[in-house]
């Protein structure tokens, strides 16, 4: 409280006291009333029974484990498999978007760091952002009339006969996973390129002129660099995929959910939102969990995150 | 292109690669908008049309949702870039400890899914309307208001990373030195340090622009029973598709080309008058060619380019065509009858003693539900050759007796 109240003596002589009121009423206001406060209705309101209006605070008003028991065991005897096989669906589909994305956004990043200047260098940054200015929607529907039935891929494929029938890449998630990885490339591209930017090109040459093969330049000088940049990229790749709603509704397959389906449905199909909160508890803890094990795991802090 | 890390060609086809798949669908998406087909493909291409441009914009959900959307977005502007501001000056005055914890809990936001955002909202402000009793016409179940709290928590977060930047290139000694010269802390904020993040305030306020009017995962729970545009496009795409939503990337992205390339002649037109490359260089000698190259010369030239094309696509008529399209449709139709009842009579005369049904019975079920397929095999049953049958006659009669 002490370190608090030095802090604000500080800011009230450096910037004023206006400022510092300023500072502090809005920093206290996003903390509490935006981020902290909601988590924590929607936490109790996943302990508890979904009741009619009338019975709000009576008797049978009390916390209950049963949302959380239903995501594990169902109604009856047994496991819920299908609900926990989505949310491992969804997790490993995430991660393999992720990982798609570092694959294709690696060398690009690489090549606007270090091959690529002048009028070339300021075209490839326009180029990037141009298509994430269009509507998520609209990206997403780019990729149905990509890969539909009567698509153009279906066409291209037929006509050059590689095969006959047209391939139903929407119900085989093609469509699904080349959407996703398309609409965070940015996020990706500009995580490593801020990191590999860093990096000295006497080094490279350096390494070029001790006679090591370029896959070894880049395992041995350039990854090293990279790592902080894919982690944070990596990370944020994934919080969005795992989170997707757009996507799987509009490229999804027929019989295809991702859990954040299933808690739309818990909440606008079936009207259940306490056990829509306690499945929306279950997706941000596993989905945090997962993170920072990855974090761990590759030796990286969360002050890497945004930069 | 260098060669020291990966050769140069390597490099370029790669690059070219990378653009087709970042362009590739946006191009094949803006060929279907001009398709008179219903449904939006490039092949078979039918006619060239406009027509969808009027099909959007007569689709009223959609619009009213855009002025939701923009509304909503100018307050998250409002709300958002102060918020921001905030944060990233009490990061910047924080001690290491303090400053690592705010900063998790600030950027948790960006990470935690929209669809945790939405949801946690709508339950915190459920419990305090129970709280006080409000009503379901209180502003609390306003899916605007709703909308707005959800939006800010995370798009703050946004404005935030980028004055952090802005502010991590301040030199702090300017505001020492503007107090050591007399000016109250006040002054010293006002005159120094926010005319240096000027520029952050700018692209801040266009990023959350941009970030509250495309969200879709916190919205799609937060407006309740009304409608951004965002929504309505997306329950539009999930109902059905038609080439109106390529009409409409079509607009969006003819914008932002025109807003970059504004936005890029004026980047270029501020480096040569900072550098002082203007007076040097031998083309821009020309006043001609000066002022083709200000900014709001290109801003004028490409609207009115766009507006041509408006003005050429609104007096296109593809009625004839389209007429023309739906009689060869009814010709191929047509002729496509024709020869099947060719087929008919001419397998009619082929086999009169196949079918002993009056008439001829086309069934791919190969005649097995003939009255007569069920009495004893006659001597005189049909040669299996002369079975119209897809199966191959396996429901021929004879086919399950026990072979001699």
């Amino acid at each position: 409280m002490t370190a608090l109240r030095r802090i604000f003596s500080e800011m009230t002589s450096r910037h004023g006291l206006g400022v510092a009121l300023f500072v502090a009423g809005a920093v206290l206001f996003w903390v509490l009333v935006l981020v902290v406060l909601p988590q924590i209705a929607m936490l109790d309101y996943s302990f508890r029974h979904n009741l009619p209006r009338a019975e709000l605070g009576g008797p049978r008003d009390a916390h209950t484990l049963a949302n959380y028991r239903y995501f594990l065991f169902g109604n009856g005897a047994g496991f819920n498999t299908l609900d926990m096989g989505v949310l491992l669906k969804t997790l490993a589909a995430a991660v393999f978007v992720t990982l798609l994305d570092i694959l294709i956004c690696y060398p690009i990043a690489f090549i606007l760091a270090h091959s690529a200047s002048g009028v070339g260098l300021r075209l490839m940054v326009i180029g990037l952002i141009v298509p994430f200015w269009i509507n998520e929607i609209l990206r997403a529907f780019a990729f149905r009339v990509l890969f539909g039935a009567t698509g153009v891929i279906n066409g291209i494929g037929q006509a050059l006969g590689f095969w006959s029938t047209p391939v139903d890449f929407v119900r085989a998630d093609v469509a699904l996973y080349a959407g996703l990885a398309y609409a965070y490339v940015l996020l990706m591209v500009f995580s490593i390129y801020n990191a590999v930017e860093t990096l000295d090109r006497n080094q490279i040459e350096a390494a070029r002129d001790m006679g090591a093969s370029w896959w070894r330049v880049h395992w041995r000088v350039v990854l090293p660099i990279a790592k902080p940049g894919i982690a944070s990229g990596a990370t944020m790749v994934f919080m969005l995929t795992a989170g997707a709603l757009a996507a799987p509704q509009i490229l999804g397959g027929p019989s295809n959910l991702w859990f954040t389906q299933l808690i739309y449905q818990w909440f606008n199909d079936a009207g259940d939102w306490q056990r829509g909160s306690a499945y929306a508890t279950i997706l941000l803890v596993v989905c945090l969990v997962f993170v920072f094990l990855m974090m761990r795991v590759f030796r990286v802090s969360i002050a890497a995150i945004g930069r | 292109m260098n060669r020291t890390a990966g050769g140069g060609l390597f490099s370029l086809g790669y690059a070219l690669l990378f653009f087709a798949f970042l362009f590739g669908p946006l191009i094949i998406m803006v060929i279907t908008a001009f398709n008179s087909s219903s449904f939006p493909r490039v092949v078979p291409w039918e006619c060239f049309t406009t027509e969808w441009f009027g099909v959007l914009i007569a689709n009223q959900r959609l619009m009213w949702g855009l002025w939701t959307s923009l509304w909503i977005g100018i307050a998250v502007v409002a709300l958002s870039v102060p918020l921001g501001l905030a944060g990233a000056l009490a990061l910047a005055d924080l001690g290491p400890s303090w400053r690592a914890g705010l900063y998790a809990v600030l950027i948790t936001p960006i990470l935690i899914p929209g669809v945790v955002i939405g949801i946690s909202t709508i339950v915190l402000w459920g419990a305090i309307a129970r709280v006080f009793g409000a009503g379901y016409d209180s502003v609390i179940f306003n899916g605007i208001f709703l909308t707005l709290l959800g939006q800010v928590s995370f798009i703050a977060s946004y404005t935030m990373l980028i004055f952090i930047s802005r502010l991590q290139r301040f030199d702090s000694t300017l505001t020492e030195a503007a107090l050591d010269l007399g000016a109250t802390p006040g002054q010293a904020f006002r005159k120094v340090l926010l005319p240096f993040l000027k520029p952050a305030i700018g692209s801040a306020a266009f990023i959350a622009f941009l970030a509250s009017f495309e969200n879709y995962n916190t919205t799609v729970f937060t407006i309740l029973s009304g409608n951004t545009f965002t929504t309505a496009l997306a329950s539009k795409v999930r109902l059905g598709t038609d080439p109106s939503l390529s009409a409409l990337a079509v607009i969006i992205i003819a914008l932002t080309l025109i807003g970059a390339m504004v936005k890029e002649a004026d980047t270029r037109r501020r480096e040569r008058l900072r550098t002082g490359r203007m007076a040097r260089a031998g083309v821009y000698a020309s006043p001609l060619v000066r002022l083709v190259a200000h900014p709001a010369a290109v801003f004028i030239l490409l609207g009115a380019l766009a507006g041509l094309a408006i003005w050429q696509g609104g007096r296109h008529d593809a009625s004839a065509c389209r007429a023309e399209i739906l009689r060869e449709k009814q010709e191929t139709q047509q002729r496509l009858l024709r020869e099947q009842q060719e087929r008919m009579r001419q397998f009619q005369q082929q086999s009169p003693a196949v079918a002993p049904a009056p008439g001829n019975n086309p069934s791919p079920f190969g005649g097995a539900f003939n009255p007569n397929s069920l009495a004893p095999p006659a001597p005189a049953a049909p040669p299996a050759g002369a079975n119209p049958s897809p199966f191959g006659g396996a429901f021929a009669p004879k086919s399950l007796a026990p072979k001699p």
